[in-house]
């Protein structure tokens, strides 16, 4: 189904506008003069949005805790260590207080986020990988590739993503790999129709031609031609994947369908929950946890998205 | 609108039906192990006679195509197979689910997109606003919270600190013998948390989608003629811009039903309401295949369905692409 | 007896990312029953913003009607209630758009649309709305209006499209209309046909028009007198004879100089040398001196005001000092 896109629509012609186009036809040719690549202004927007700068901050000191917090903080996070519900902010021992067993939160926390972190960031790859080469080679060839593989793409729409992973993850026994190939093998679609729309987009474009005029064969025009200037809305989809690939992950370890060998967040949510009218800390940290990690995901993802398309940030 | 295309898309709707039951078929077969002894379940503990009974109605010795064909067979005429962990058919156990669920997204999606619309309409008006900068911060916070997570914090308020809402459950065991207004009021608080949990998530995203498609509108010519013939400012928002506005919001709503369909299983599970993703989520705990699949295959319908009366509303909704094919 | 729609020294503002700019300086204009204002500049020179200040649609911000007034039948419009303006606009003062193609919106069919502008300003039913907007098409030449007007904008052509936007502009008998560029978006058989109808409806409903264009031909077709405007001013006003016959400033001579004259052979279209200059660098004196011929130390120094010197009044230091 094609969406009709409303044809732009002309603003009121008046002086401020004329003034403005002027201006900004002289600026974007000083900025042509400087000749710089569009990577690096990217960058340099990036720079100057302090939200996407709070996001990555915030995000590298997740990573990092993750990473090396346990070395610190040192502890089974299955081990229990002190009696069950102990209060957090009162035992130094379990700055985070206790579950329902008895097991440590904070150590939970600290490595629990590994494979949080880890699970969402195969998933995300490989929704990426999916999505882009089904995507590509649907927009780039046209026709009955294009048919099929469209075609494809509906249907894997049609299954509840949440659902279908579940199944996948049942029948093949829940591992770290199994979760991560099954939260990929859901989530593709999206990333294809956005794929295909930039190839549709940008293969008509002259510098296609003149590559194609210069003897590049098909791969090369789609993957050293075409790819490198679809990647901009590539990169900031990839991010929000992201986001979107680590709450699956917490859901289905929330349900109970994670690794039961590895602690996760949304292992620490599930095993608890029929406890929290009893105690609200055990369901509460790591939740957060996972709030902060994909908001700091998307705040980057925002960032990105702005530093791409200047433009768009004036609405 | 054409009858022609509606049939066309209908049988569309049907082979993306008949797909899910190939892949379902296929799924048993991929899994690791005997096909008999995943259809019985690990959990089921099945006997050797067990396992021949599946094997004969499921035609596990014949070749493998005359198998799917028993399969879709079945599907067809309605036989999803036996839950061995429930010991009933599976087509039962789910029409006793599938209401719940229906009820519960269909209300969640309601409220998130009116909701969402108008707080996006309220924003749009003042795009460097108040509303304008609580819209998009909204937004990001709900596409960051754990929609399970939103459910637990909810019921831990209102279950402790504010009691006025019912945290579990569908309806309260003691009116179950009250007359139909009563039940009916009944289940409607029973909703109000599990809907509002489900509908927070979409609700800022339906808020950020149709405050930049209103922007968009605000901008184009007709709005201009529509104040030139002296309309309010009210009609110009929500009778000129609006219907606008509304198509990119309704190809959205329909894309996310799916979505919709996944957070609502984990919802249900948070709240246990009784809908087909408590089902899911039981019978995924015990393996009941047969279930499992019946549940898969019906959450595809209602996204197939769901589909289709987008589609339909959008040929509606935007004279444009009445009339074709 | 003063004009139906007397205009004294609007002066309106915009705020920019460069500053406050004069959008419109001390513009004076006024138009009378059954008369037609051409208006006339190339863009960017304030006619549309001119045009938005009538019907009250300059967007606040980051506009501001700084000064000035502007009487409809001797009412005050500036200042006045939003609730006001709102009562006038479409019935009293109506406006026809340059881009027919986008100023209908594409959701409702074109005889709902007119219907809406009836209904908004007369007490009547919609099924009476409605058969008044079938008639309205049939007045502006669409075939079969019944079946048409239950029609959308995207199975019009853009000819079409305008003569529902001027059965919409005509639907309350509005004593002013305002046409921006009606035709520029049109081919040139069907802007013939266009005129037409302006000045039938014009004969018929004894409306006021002020036509603003870029377009000489049209003024020559349509228009009794005519206003010159540049850079957010009126630099010339005359009968339309007078200004095609004997402009007076040299940016009026230039644009009647654009105009090809049928029968002569030129070997290249004449055009003015150089843009208007962005209104936050106009600077001192005229906003013209840039890119005329005749200028003298003069012009950068002092602003030239519209003044009468023997011919018709004219904002030029040259034409007052009789050196062009």
């Amino acid at each position: 189904m094609s969406t009709p896109k409303p044809t732009p629509q002309k603003a009121p012609q008046m002086p401020a506008d004329t003034t403005d186009a002027a201006t900004d036809a002289a600026a974007q040719f000083v900025a042509r003069y400087q000749a710089e690549s569009p990577a690096r202004e990217a960058w340099r927007m990036f720079r100057r949005n302090i939200p996407a700068l709070v996001g990555t901050a915030m995000l590298l000191l997740i990573i990092g805790l993750t990473l090396y917090g346990t070395l610190i903080y040192t502890g089974d996070p299955f081990d229990i260590v002190w009696a069950p519900h102990e209060a957090p902010f009162v035992e130094p021992d379990f700055p985070l207080g206790t579950d329902y067993l008895g097991r440590d939160l904070m150590a939970g926390l600290l490595s629990g986020g590994g494979p949080t972190l880890a699970v969402g960031a195969a998933a995300a790859a490989l929704t990426m990988i999916i999505g882009i080469s089904m995507g590509a080679l649907s927009g780039f060839y046209g026709g009955w590739v294009d048919n099929l593989l469209m075609r494809i793409t509906e249907f894997f729409q049609v299954l509840p993503a949440l659902l279908f992973a579940m199944v996948l993850v049942t029948l093949f026994s829940p591992s770290l790999i199994t979760i991560a190939i099954a939260i990929g093998v859901v989530s593709w679609p999206q990333t294809a129709r956005l794929t295909r729309a930039e190839f549709l987009k940008i293969k008509e474009l002259e510098y296609v031609t003149a590559a194609r005029a210069i003897g590049a064969g098909n791969g090369r025009i789609m993957w050293r031609v075409i790819l490198p200037n679809a990647l901009p809305p590539l990169i900031v989809s990839a991010t929000l994947t992201i986001g979107v690939a680590i709450l699956f992950e917490a859901g289905l370890s929330f349900l109970g369908l994670g690794d039961p060998n590895v602690m996760s967040w949304g292992l620490m949510i599930g095993a608890n929950r029929d406890y929290i009218l009893d105690a609200w800390w055990p369901v509460t940290f790591p939740g957060l946890a996972i709030f902060f990690t994909v908001f700091s995901v998307s705040l980057i993802g925002d960032g990105l998205n702005d530093a791409f398309n200047p433009k768009l940030r004036e609405r | 609108m054409s009858n022609s295309y509606i049939l066309k898309r209908v049988a569309y709707g049907l082979i993306l039906m008949l797909c899910v039951v190939v892949l379902n078929f296929l799924l048993i077969r991929l899994a690791p192990g005997d096909p008999a002894v995943v259809i019985a379940g690990e959990m089921g503990g099945a006997t050797e006679e067990m396992l021949e009974q599946i094997r004969e109605e499921y035609g596990l010795n014949k070749p493998i195509l005359t198998q799917l064909a028993i399969y879709i067979g079945n599907v067809a005429t309605g036989d999803l197979g036996e839950s061995f962990f429930f010991n009933k058919p599976v087509a039962e156990l789910i029409s006793q689910r599938i209401g719940p669920t229906i009820l519960l997204v269909i209300v969640a999606q309601i409220l998130s997109i009116f909701l969402g619309v108008f707080l996006g309409v309220l924003a749009a008006r003042k795009p460097n606003g108040v509303m304008s900068a609580f819209v998009s911060v909204f937004a990001t916070i709900g596409y960051a919270v754990p929609v399970f997570w939103t459910g637990i914090m909810l019921i831990i308020l209102f279950a402790s600190v504010l009691p006025i809402f019912p945290v579990e459950g569908m309806q309260s065991v003691r009116l179950r013998d009250a007359p139909w207004y009563v039940q009916t009021i009944d289940v409607a608080h029973h909703l109000v948390l599990p809907a509002f949990t489900l509908a927070v998530i979409y609700l800022a995203q339906y808020a950020r989608l149709s405050r930049a498609s209103m922007l968009e509108v605000l901008g184009s010519d007709y709005i201009r003629t529509a104040r030139a013939k002296g309309a309010s400012e009210r009609t110009v928002l929500f009778h000129h811009a609006l219907r606008n506005a509304a198509l990119p919001i309704l190809t959205v709503a329909g894309l996310q039903f799916g979505n919709l369909i996944s957070g609502a299983l984990l919802v249900e599970t948070v709240f246990n309401w009784p809908g087909m993703g408590r089902l899911a989520f039981d019978s995924i705990l015990r393996r009941d295949y047969p279930t499992i699949m019946g549940v898969l295959f019906f959450a595809s319908a209602m996204v197939v369905v769901a589909n289709l009366l987008t589609d339909l509303s959008y040929r509606l909704a935007d004279p444009r692409l009445r009339g074709r094919t | 007896m003063s004009a139906l729609l007397q205009i004294e020294n609007l002066q309106v503002t915009f705020n920019t990312r460069h500053g406050q700019v004069t959008a419109l300086d001390s513009v004076s204009l006024s138009v009378n029953a059954g008369e037609t204002l051409g208006v006339v500049g190339e863009s960017g020179c304030g006619k549309s913003i001119t045009a938005l200040s009538v019907m009250g649609l300059i967007p606040m911000p980051p506009g501001r009607i700084a000064g000035g007034s502007i009487k409809l039948n001797g009412e005050e419009l500036v200042g006045a209630s939003d609730a006001r303006l709102r009562g006038l606009r479409g019935s009293e003062v109506a406006m026809i758009f340059q881009e027919p193609m986008t100023s209908l919106n594409p959701v409702f069919s074109i005889g709902d649309q007119i219907a809406e502008a009836i209904m908004l300003h007369q007490n009547v039913s919609y099924d009476q709305a409605f058969k008044d907007a079938v008639a309205l098409l049939d007045r502006v030449g669409i075939p079969s209006p019944d079946r048409r007007a239950r029609d959308y904008p995207h199975q019009l052509s853009g000819g079409m499209r305008q003569r529902v936007m001027i059965a919409m502009a005509v639907s309350c008998r509005p004593k002013v209309l305002i046409a921006d560029e009606p035709t520029t978006a049109l081919d040139v058989t069907v802007q013939a046909q266009i005129f037409d109808l302006l000045n039938e409806i014009q004969r018929d409903f004894g409306a006021a028009i002020m036509l603003i264009t870029h377009d000489m031909g049209a003024i020559s077709e349509m228009a009794d007198r005519v206003a010159v405007m540049y850079a957010g001013r009126v630099i010339e006003e005359a009968s339309a004879d007078q200004v095609l016959d004997t402009p007076q400033h040299p940016y009026a001579r230039g644009l009647i100089d654009c105009i090809p004259a049928l029968g002569k052979q030129e070997t290249e279209l004449r055009e003015i040398p150089g843009v208007v200059p962005p209104l936050h660098m106009l600077g001192q004196g005229c906003a013209f001196k840039a890119r005329c011929a005749h200028a003298r130390p003069r012009c950068g120094t002092e602003k030239p005001l519209l003044r009468s010197h023997g011919a018709h009044p004219v904002a030029c230091h040259g034409a007052e000092e009789g050196w062009l």
